[in-house]
């Protein structure tokens, strides 16, 4: 049987296409926007909040940097030197007083109001006050006034990392009068969430316009800015996955792509864009438990130091990336504090060979946890577990892969039940004193049953370099983590690099270590 | 006593049995059908509610870990509060009981991890869903229905083979990977589609009607945004549509060949109707029950999200909020999506049971 479509099909048709042929031939068409002075920027996003005091991802982050100034800063990405910012600081009493003076007199908020010291005793008691997830970062520090020019910030124990501490975007200055008549507060009372997330209230040269937690966020220039102008009058972040972001940088759709890994970025010729490679903040590494009960043959020193002599680093940041680099501690070669990766620890299966038959071990399984979902500076965990179940398996030692989303994963961590497995830890500061959870009795330490009692050595160089001022800090911090990483209960691995792809059409940036790129910079 | 000349049976008051069984019905059969249903529905989402919730609050993690930070997690107090603000303090069925009273008040919750209202977040990414969704399904019906229809008017010859084998393609190749090579090809490659999300990142969104970009373009009179929101939407419905246009060729080609067979068929054949009417009017109608069945589920699907393609095309849907609700174990967002999808499932169930009526007379309510 046969039939003719019917002429209404036909028609249907016909003016389907049409419209389809049209519509594809938008592909160029801007739409009546302006597409030359806006900057197109692309991420997965982690966002929660852009309230600056509760948020604590790099996204949140990201964009707080570009809205809110803080009271010191890293001049050029420096994290070696905090600098003024717009205050000037004086360290005394012996790092315990840090006397704050405004310096920058013009800044003023993106509704036109000027910054004042209140603004910024109200921004750091709020901080303090939220208990949110940044809360720490003033921890056991009392705020006060001195007069219209100054505040102090004093410590009960001697606070040399304060200086580190200020530049985060999380202690950015927000206008307090504003804050406070949409229920801000310097409480867990505190109701400016909302408001935050929708009106901006810094003096950065960035004012938010729209916010979608979800999908994208729109900036748009503060005129009340004291610095240059941003060549960039619109800002759009937009929620893209790492895939979707090699794309659309190679097709000038997007100018900054944040997520690309290392594969991902050789794909990036000269003629599509640059590639920004910095060294990451974050480190990536083994625990183990030290509880025999729970962590078996993890919870043995000498176990521990094999496992660490069979490990090939070099093919470990291989995967990660060029511009990887080794670790001697979980400290960041660039920080102050830092082992020098000279001293990293090198494969050696003979070694090992020894140590497993030292520590008894007769090949038995351990559960080996991580991540399945996350993926660090490109580094994807599962990969580097299986590559690492692999080099262990080469040497006699046998791991039972155990992944788990993220959330679970992170919790079975917190519960200190897992006998071993891939952790990472992300500077929250460029200081040695944001790893001293790792030393006996640390928050995280605890997640391996690591008490305070666990290496009364460690103690002793804790409570040295503690004491330690000025530049001898470095070798005391140096010394103490490079203590702790021979104990082997954490067993660095890598530190990997921070990607950062920009366009073609881009022509002039800041990319550094303290802010991946600086919107208000490009041109 | 009554006399009279006229016929008792017009005249006399019937007996109660007569006069209950002639009594007209409270209300009109299909009114009568539809609050029934709608009665059931309601039912079915209570309990959509109780399902979502025990099993999300099964998942054996603490939605605490999720939230906070290393240090803000070693903290008790800290971490007492956050529980506390949560409600996660109080019973199990405490939780249920405030969860269901919030709902019936048009709160359902807000946001572990962004502190937004998950209604307000629904409302915004669920138009993306419903737009993308529509795009697909009418992409599906329109390609499905007449390959398939045209497949089995062409059983085993050469045509046939040939669109069989095209819709087994689109229903065992893989979205995601479909969903990449096509916006590789179409927008990097050809230039022939815009890039991904709802609009060109430099231009604004029209004002919110419907939060559906096609329609409030057109509504606010922006004929450019609507053309560019129009753009945006043709490759992702076309990757989404390919797996349902594969599903409704199979399908389609199978209830045709079904009804092809039966008599009322050969009887139009042999009065020498045109093929067309015979194709259209007797075939094609017969067939079309089944048919929409599979039209009604896979729309119901394709609302519910598409994780992949809206992963791939920075479509922010039900699909993407749905999934980073659940990586990052924010229960009231998977409870809000798990509700929501349990009504569009109920709804469009619904409405493919009121569309019987009207195609097949059979069917129909009396």
């Amino acid at each position: 049987m046969k039939a003719r479509l019917p002429h209404r099909v036909l028609a249907i048709g016909s003016a389907l296409a049409l419209t389809f042929g049209l519509a594809a031939c938008s592909g160029g068409d801007k739409g009546g926007g302006d597409a030359s002075d806006t900057l197109v920027a692309e991420t997965a996003f982690n966002l929660k909040t852009i309230d600056p005091h509760r948020q604590f991802e790099f996204t949140g982050s990201t964009i707080d940097n570009a809205i809110y100034q803080t009271a010191l800063e890293f001049k050029d990405g420096d994290q070696t030197k905090p600098s003024d910012g717009l205050c000037s600081f004086t360290m005394s009493d012996g790092d315990k007083k840090m006397t704050l003076t405004l310096k920058e007199k013009d800044a003023k908020f993106s509704n036109g109001d000027p910054v004042t010291v209140d603004d910024i005793v109200f921004s750091f008691k709020r901080l303090q006050g939220l208990k949110g997830n940044p809360s720490f970062f003033l921890d056991g520090v009392t705020v006060k006034k001195v007069d219209d020019e100054s505040l102090e910030l004093i410590s009960k124990k001697p606070n040399p990392a304060l200086p580190y501490i200020l530049p985060n975007s999380s202690i950015g200055i927000v206008n307090s009068k504003v804050v406070k008549e949409n229920k801000g507060n310097t409480d867990e009372k505190d109701g400016a969430e909302a408001f935050l997330n929708e009106n901006s209230q810094g003096s950065g040269p960035y004012k938010v316009d729209t916010y979608n937690a979800d999908s994208q966020v729109v900036l748009t220039a503060n005129e009340n800015y004291n610095g240059p102008a941003p060549k960039y009058k619109r800002v759009v972040l937009r929620n893209v996955s790492a895939e979707t972001q090699l794309t659309d940088i190679q097709s000038g759709q997007a100018q900054v792509a944040f997520d690309l890994n290392s594969d991902q970025a050789k794909q990036i010729d000269d003629s599509m864009g640059k590639i920004s490679s910095l060294p990451s903040t974050k480190s990536l590494y083994i625990f183990n438990n030290t509880d025999k009960k729970i962590g078996g043959p993890a919870a043995n020193p000498d176990f521990r130091k094999a496992v660490t002599s069979a490990i090939d680093y070099d093919k470990l940041t291989e995967l990660a990336g060029e511009g990887s680099q080794r670790m001697a501690s979980l400290v960041p070669n660039e920080f102050v504090g830092a082992v020098p990766k000279d001293q990293a620890p090198e494969r050696d299966l003979e070694k090992t060979k020894k140590l497993l038959k030292k520590a008894g071990y007769k090949g038995e399984e351990i559960p080996f946890h991580y991540s399945s979902d996350q993926s660090v500076n490109g580094v994807d965990l599962a990969q580097l577990a299986e590559t690492l179940q692999a080099q262990l398996k080469e040497a006699g030692i046998n791991l039972a892969l155990k992944p788990a989303p993220s959330s679970t994963q992170l919790d079975g961590f917190r519960s200190a039940k897992q006998p071993m497995g891939i952790g990472t830890w992300g500077a929250d500061f460029p200081d040695p004193t944001n790893y001293n959870v790792f030393i006996p009795g640390g928050s995280v330490a605890e997640r391996v049953n690591w008490g305070k009692d666990g290496d009364p050595e460690l103690t002793k160089l804790a409570e040295a370099a503690e004491k330690t001022e000025g530049e001898a800090r470095d070798a005391a911090y140096a010394k103490l983590y490079k203590a702790t990483a021979d104990t082997g209960v954490w067993i660095p691995l890598v530190q990997p690099v921070n990607t950062v792809a920009v366009g073609s059409s881009i022509t002039k940036y800041v990319s550094n270590a303290d802010v991946s790129f600086d919107f208000a910079k490009a041109e | 006593m009554t006399v009279g000349t006229t016929d008792s049976s017009t005249t006399s008051p019937p007996s109660t049995d007569e006069a209950q069984r002639i009594k007209p019905p409270l209300l009109p059969p299909l009114l009568r059908y539809i609050l029934i249903r709608i009665g059931i529905s309601l039912l079915l989402i209570w309990g959509v509610t109780i399902v979502t919730f025990l099993l999300t609050n099964l998942v054996p993690t603490d939605p605490v870990a999720a939230i906070l930070g290393d240090r803000a997690a070693a903290d008790p107090a800290i971490v007492a509060a956050t529980r506390e603000r949560l409600g996660l303090d109080q019973p199990l069925i405490v939780q249920y009981f405030t969860y269901l009273s919030n709902l019936l008040q048009g709160d359902m919750g807000v946001s572990n991890q962004t502190r937004t209202p998950v209604l307000q977040s629904i409302g915004q990414v669920f138009p993306a869903s419903i737009e993308l969704g529509i795009g697909a399904i009418l992409i599906s019906v329109i390609i499905g229905l007449m390959l398939g229809l045209a497949s089995a008017l062409n059983q085993n010859r050469f045509l046939d083979h040939a669109i069989r084998t095209l819709s087994l393609i689109g229903i065992s190749a893989p979205t995601f990977w479909i969903a990449a090579v096509g916006y590789y090809v179409f927008f990097f490659k050809l230039r022939v589609v815009p890039g991904a999300g709802r609009l060109d990142p430099w231009l604004q969104p029209p004002p919110r009607v419907t939060g559906l970009y096609t329609l409030d373009s057109l509504l606010a009179g922006q004929m450019s945004t609507f053309v560019n929101a129009f753009g945006h939407l043709i490759l992702p419905s076309c990757v989404l549509a390919l797996f349902t246009i594969g599903l409704l060729t199979r399908f389609s080609r199978s209830s045709v060949l079904d009804i092809i067979r039966l008599d009322y068929v050969t009887a139009a054949k042999a009065k020498g109707l045109p093929a067309r009417t015979v194709i259209f009017k007797y075939i094609f109608r017969g067939a079309l029950v089944p048919i929409i069945t599979v039209v009604g589920l896979a729309f119901g699907s394709l609302l519910s999200g598409a994780v992949l393609t809206e992963t791939v095309f920075a479509w922010n849907g039900l699909g993407q909020y749905a999934f980073r609700g659940a990586t990052t174990l924010d229960l009231p967002v998977i409870m809000g999506v798990g509700l929501v999808i349990g009504i569009v499932y109920i709804l469009v169930n619904f409405i493919v049971d009121l569309i019987y009526g009207f195609v097949d007379p059979r069917v129909r309510v009396r």
